[in-house]
Formats: structure tokens, sequence, C-alpha cells
């Protein structure tokens, strides 16, 4: 079966086109005639961009092609090699990301009806809200459908601007405002770097088309013919890896991410933890070629991952706000991902991108119906068990934390456990690593769901304490589905009895497969012990999750304890590792130093020289000033003097 | 070509420096214009004299031209004073030193 081009324009267009004709409509017609209903253009421009990518989900399965879809020609400029098109990359990697981004922007959308009509400025904001999210999704499907670096690198910078101008949305409060700020300017760090890596390619290959350029790593040759060497291609990759660094917080540019909850729930959910900030790890898979030309690229990629899934997930364990838990924790999930790229398993990187879309968004609208009923409350100190008062919050919020928790057979366990598997193949370190932050995830994960649900009942003073409405269950009950059976979208039915039947690496691995054959060209065999390890962090997640339920059922006055016994371990993980302030340090105080010594040389200096010219007419001003008295004896007095100025010289010359 | 008599061109100048002195030193607008007229005449003569040095009769008719000149500016510039004085109900004309420069 092949793919029918047709169809595939036809789709692609619909599902850039209809998110954005709902945002056009509720921009227009939001506020003066909409209002209360300004979901449902969104809505249904979403619901129709889901079915187009499903249906190009349908043509791209069973076939190992991928096709190119001519558009339109962008900027027709050179010869026609080089020419700027819109067209798009229709591959098995488009198709997964097209799917998860669509489905999980419905569902949160549909969340969001309830949600934000309480916690909207009602007034004012709801039908910008849906404005926002309609955008986004145009955004991040343009992102995803890009078939060339420029349409790539606009979506990118189109999801950057919806993030900062939904973590802005509550406006009035600096905090968000300064949130909003604080994304826009640590992305556009990572940016900076990723438009410079494409102005290199452009410079080495003349071209922005992905086929033409790959084509080219491919066979290791530039546009001129010349050898592509070593330094070139990794040049380009670590610049392209700033832009993901940036885009999904990793180290040392995450410090935006946790900062970013100051935006409504269901934007976390969406864009902060589910899709825009799995952008770098898209953009990284899809740039495969590229960074797999240079093993200490990929290094450089498993290590950052490493380190950043270990660092977050320690620092997720002494947060008390929910949403700042969870952050840490998609930034630590990403560390994973980006650890799966590093280590040439691209498959397993982009199935946990997938289970983790799932239950993190299933997570974050969890945290966000909590502060729905706690009355915009978040802290975990100021209530607690809350399993009674919110019963389907609590059971698809316990079913998302066992999927992020890694417990065996939800689709965490087999999507983190691939990755651990390969990082383990290529470095016990790395494997190391991730087996530990394995367990730190069920632990934090859990330490939540304890604080959050059980022991005694605690509400925030005044607040009456509701489950939320059926708008906002149904998605989380449709996305406790997908957190429960997403991994088995990769797990294949073997002979071989149960364990057999859990053998990872199967259907979704093989539908990638073809997209992603530059890591498996490079990628080390892995060989057995698959099941050995798959026990062992089953097994791992089990014991986390028996150590929060010590910790903060059994024994609740012992994190106090650690917390003392342990006092400097304990700060360091409280405050970041004082990361913010060591940027406040490092960065920001130099820089707004350097900032006070320009506006000084300013002020003094430039404005010195310019006051020093102004200051000739003003003293020749100032000296002729008194002849203009309008003293009439003054003006005859002077001509006097004149002609008789003017008689002597004719008299005496 | 007769020499020219010292004493015109002596007379013309006295005249005019005369106005030009009365200018300088009245407040009173109208003396003020009189001592104008004053140096115009020491102009006249001077014309006169000269033209009379140089065999011409130009001198002669710029004078003639100057005296009706003289006559019609005499009366824009009563009437201009008498609006001045309307304002300032005062002939100083210091009173209208009032630009500050």
């Amino acid at each position: 079966m092949t793919m029918d081009i047709a169809t595939l324009k036809t789709c692609g267009i619909l599902i850039l086109l209809l998110p954005l004709a709902g945002t056009l409509i509720v921009g227009a017609l939001g506020r003066p005639v909409l209002r209360g209903r300004s979901h449902w253009p969104v809505i249904l421009g979403v619901a129709g961009a889901v079915l187009c990518s499903f249906i190009v989900f349908g043509q791209a399965l069973g076939t190992s092609k991928q096709a190119v879809v001519d558009v339109y020609d962008w900027i027709a400029t050179g010869d026609a090699g080089g020419w700027f098109r819109i067209n798009f990359l229709i591959d098995p990697l488009t198709c997964i990301m097209l799917v998860t981004v669509t489905s999980v922007s419905l569902l949160v959308i549909i969340y969001s009806r309830d949600y934000m009509r309480d916690h909207g400025h009602p007034e004012r904001g709801y039908e910008r809200f849906f404005a926002y999210l309609g955008l986004f999704v145009f955004s991040m499907c343009a992102l995803v459908l890009a078939g060339n670096f420029l349409l790539l690198y606009l979506g990118w910078e189109a999801v950057g601007l919806c993030s900062y101008l939904l973590i802005g949305f509550y406006y009035g409060r600096p905090s968000a405002a300064a949130a909003a700020k604080k994304a826009f300017l640590v992305n556009r760090i990572g940016d900076f770097g990723f438009g410079l890596g494409i102005l290199l390619i452009y410079l080495t290959f003349n071209t922005l088309d992905y086929q033409a350029v790959f084509k080219m790593v491919e066979h290791g040759r530039t546009a001129s013919g010349a050898a592509l060497t070593e330094g070139r291609s990794a040049a380009i990759a670590l610049l392209l890896f700033c832009g993901a660094v940036g885009k999904s917080a990793q180290l040392p540019l995450h410090v935006w991410l946790p900062d970013a909850m100051e935006g409504p729930s269901p934007v976390s959910a969406l864009i902060h933890a589910a899709t825009m900030v799995t952008a770098g790890v898209y953009m990284v898979a899809r740039c495969g070629v590229i960074f797999t030309q240079s093993a200490t690229v990929m290094a450089v990629v498993a290590a950052v991952g490493a380190l950043t899934a270990l660092y977050a997930a320690l620092i997720a364990l002494t947060q008390h706000d929910m949403k700042r838990v969870l952050a840490y924790s998609t930034i630590s999930q990403l560390g994973y991902m980006f650890l799966g790229l590093g280590v040439y398993a691209a498959g397993s990187a982009i199935f946990h991108l997938f289970t983790h879309a799932f239950f993190k968004a299933l997570l974050f609208l969890g945290a966000g119906s909590v502060m729905h009923a706690m009355g915009g409350v978040i802290d975990m100190r100021q209530f607690g068990g809350l399993r009674r008062i919110l019963p389907w919050t609590y059971r698809t919020f316990v079913i998302g934390s066992l999927a992020l928790a890694g417990f065996p057979l939800l689709s965490g366990f087999w999507s983190k456990d691939e990755i651990i598997h390969h990082a383990m193949a290529q470095s016990p370190l790395l494997g190391g690593m991730g087996l530990l932050t394995a367990v730190l995830t069920a632990f934090y994960t859990f330490r939540m769901v304890y604080r959050a649900f059980h022991g005694a009942e605690r509400v925030p003073q005044g607040v009456h304490a509701h489950e939320s409405g059926k708008w906002m269950l149904v998605p989380l009950c449709i996305l406790a589905v997908g957190a429960l059976g997403a991994g088995y979208a990769n797990v294949t039915p073997h002979a071989g009895g149960f364990l057999g039947f859990l053998e990872p690496g199967g259907a979704l691995g093989g539908f990638l497969a073809p997209a992603l054959k530059p890591f498996a060209a490079h990628a080390e065999h892995v060989g057995g012990g698959g099941h050995v390890l798959m026990v062992l962090s089953g097994l791992l997640a089990i014991a986390g999750i028996a150590g929060a339920w010590w910790f903060h059922v059994k024994r609740r006055d012992w994190p106090a304890r650690v917390a003392e016994a342990a006092p400097t371990a304990y700060n360091l993980s409280y405050n970041k590792f004082y990361m913010d302030e060591i940027y406040d340090v490092g960065v920001v105080r130099p820089l707004k130093s350097g900032g006070k010594l320009a506006f000084g040389i300013d002020d003094y200096f430039i404005d010195g020289l310019i006051w020093l010219v102004t200051i000739v007419p003003r003293l020749l001003g100032f000296a002729l000033r008194g002849l203009q008295g309008g003293s009439l004896q003054g003006y005859a007095a002077t001509m006097g003097a004149g002609l008789l100025i003017i008689l002597l010289l004719v008299l005496l010359l | 070509m007769p020499g020219l008599p010292a004493h015109y061109v002596v007379l013309g100048a006295a005249l005019f420096a005369l106005g030009l002195v009365g200018f300088l030193t009245r407040r009173n607008l109208i003396v003020m214009f009189l001592s104008t007229e004053v140096m115009f005449q020491g102009v006249v003569v001077n014309l006169v004299a000269f033209g009379r040095l140089h065999g011409h009769l130009d001198g002669q008719m710029f004078a003639l031209f100057l005296l009706v000149v003289a006559a019609v500016e005499a009366g824009l510039a009563l009437g201009l004073v008498i609006l001045l004085y309307r304002r300032k109900s005062s002939l100083d004309s210091e009173a209208w030193a009032t630009m500050s420069g």
C-alpha cells in the first residue's frame, strides 16, 4: 500500500487550518458574540485535526515509505533546488507525533471548558484562552508536519510564543508575568543556537529541505561536493541541540519550566508536559542523520539527558507544590527521552514521549482538578486526605502516578524500561543513573499521592471542596485509559509464554523504524538480559512506592526527621540546587550591572558630547539676546554705531 | 566743473547729526519722528549739493521725490503713533521695550 499524496496534502492542510480557523473565529467573535461558548470553534477545529491526523496515520500504516508533500513555494530565490517551500514530510514519526499532539490537545481543551469557567477571570480571558490554545495546536502541528528547517523554525518559535502568552495568561499577577518573561528569555538562548544551526545547515548544504540535507549528510558531501567533515556536522548537531535543550528544559536551560506552572493547569498539562516540551526530542529524532554522524555529540545528548533526569528527580523529592513536583518530573522524564536518543534508542525515546504525553497530561489535569476543588490552592501542606472528596480524580491520578512510577504493566513501565535497557547496554553508568532515577520517580510520585489523597482529611479554610464536573472528569478517564494501555502499542505478543509476551520492541518500534533508520545503523546490538532488567526495574518501582508509603503514610514524621538529619542535602533539593540563585549571581546580575554601565556611559559620556555641541548656539544666543530687547533707541544706537564703523573703515582704509 | 563749497556738505552733515542725536536721546515718539525728518533734510541737502557738483539734475529729482515720500511717510507714521498711544496711553518709546530677547 502506498500513500496517497492528494489525501495527505488535504489532510495536512486541514490539520493546520482547522485549529487556526477556530482561533480566528474566537479571536474575532469571542468577546462580542460567543462569550461563554467560545470553546466550541476551537474544540471543533481541533477535533477535525484529530480526525485528519488519524487519516494520515492510517495512510502511513503498513508502508515504510516517507512522503514529501509540496504545498506552496514560499520564497522563490536562487536556483529551484534551494527554494524555500512549505512542504510536509510525512513518515511514521510525523504520524505518531500528530496523533499524540492533536488527541491530547482535544482532551485538554474539552477539560478546559469547565476549568477555565472558574479559573479564568470569566468576564475577560475565557475566549482569549481558547484562541491561544487553537493557535498552539496550529503551531505545534506546523512544527511536526514541517518538511524543511524553515517551517520547523516557524512552528518552533510560534509554540514558544503560545507558551509565553499562556504562562502569562494571568498577566495581572506579577509572578505570572515574570515567569512568562523568564520562559521566553531562557528559550531565546536555546533558540539562538538553534537559529545558528539552521544557518550553518544552509551555508553547508545550500538548502533547508529535510530530504536534500539528509541525503547529503548520508553521502558525506556538502553542497559544493566537498567532503563533509565530522567537525562541521557535529557543530550543526550541537547548535541544533541547543534549541532542544532550551525547548525541552534540559540542564542547564531547565529553569523556565518549573516557573511556567504559573499558567493555568490545562496549559501545564498540554504545553509544558505533553506536547511542546517534547519538540526538542522530536527534532533530535528527526535530525538523527546529522546527530549520529558524531559519537561525541550522541554522548553529549545522552549525558545531558541522564544528568537532567537524575537532577530533576532529586529536586522533585522535596517540593510542596503539586504542580512543581510534576514540572520537575516532566524535566526528569524528558531527560529519559534524551538519554534514549543519546544511546541510539530513538524508537524507545519516541515511545516514552508517546506514553508520557498521556500519563503526564493526566497527572497535570488531575492536579488541576485538585486545585479546582481547593479553590486555587495547590500547596500540599494545606490539604490532604482528599480521596473521599475527589473519588474520580483520585482514581485517575493514581493510575497516572503508577504509570509515571513505572509500575509493572502500565505504560510508563514499558517505555522507561526500554530506555534503561538500551542505556545499560551502552554504558552501565548511564543505565545506573536511569535506574536510580526510576526509584526516585516512584518515590516522589507516591509521596505526592499519599500527601494529597491519603491520611486525615484536610482542606484549606473556607473552601467548599467538591468533585469536578463531567467536562473535566471524562478527559481524565480517557487519559487514564491511555496511561494504562498506551504501553501496549509497543508490546508484541510472542509465542513464548508470559515472559515472551513481555518482550518490548514491538509494533510501535517497527512502525517507527523506517523514520529512525540513522539511529539503528549505529546502535549496538542490545543483547539479552532484558527480562532481568525488566523485573529489576519493576521491583525498584514497587520499592519506591513502598518507600513513599512508609515515609508518608506509616511514619509521617520521618520526612521531617530526615530533613533535620541531613539539612544540607534537604536544602539542596528544596532550593533546586540553588540553580536560580546561581543564575542570578552568574548571569542576571552581571548583565544588569553591564546594563547599568552602558546606561551610565550613555547618560554621561554620549549625552555629554551632545550637550557640548548644543552649548555653542546656546552661548551665542545668550550673548546676542540683549540686542533684541525691543528698545527703539537701542536699535537706533546699534545702527548708528554700525554706520560709524563702516564710515571709519571707508575713510581710514 | 565748479568746486563744491564745503559748507553745503557741512550743513547736510550737521542736520543729519542733529537728527541722529535727537532720535537717540529723546523718548517721545513724536519728537523722535521729527528727528528722523531732520535727518531726511540733511540727506536732501547733500543730494542737492552733490547734484550740483556733478552738473546733474538727478540729485534735485531725488530731493523732490524724497519730499513726497517724506510727506506720505509722515502721514503713516503719525497714524501709527496715534495707534500706539491708544494702546499704552503713553508716548514713551521705552513702553514698547517688552521683548526679553
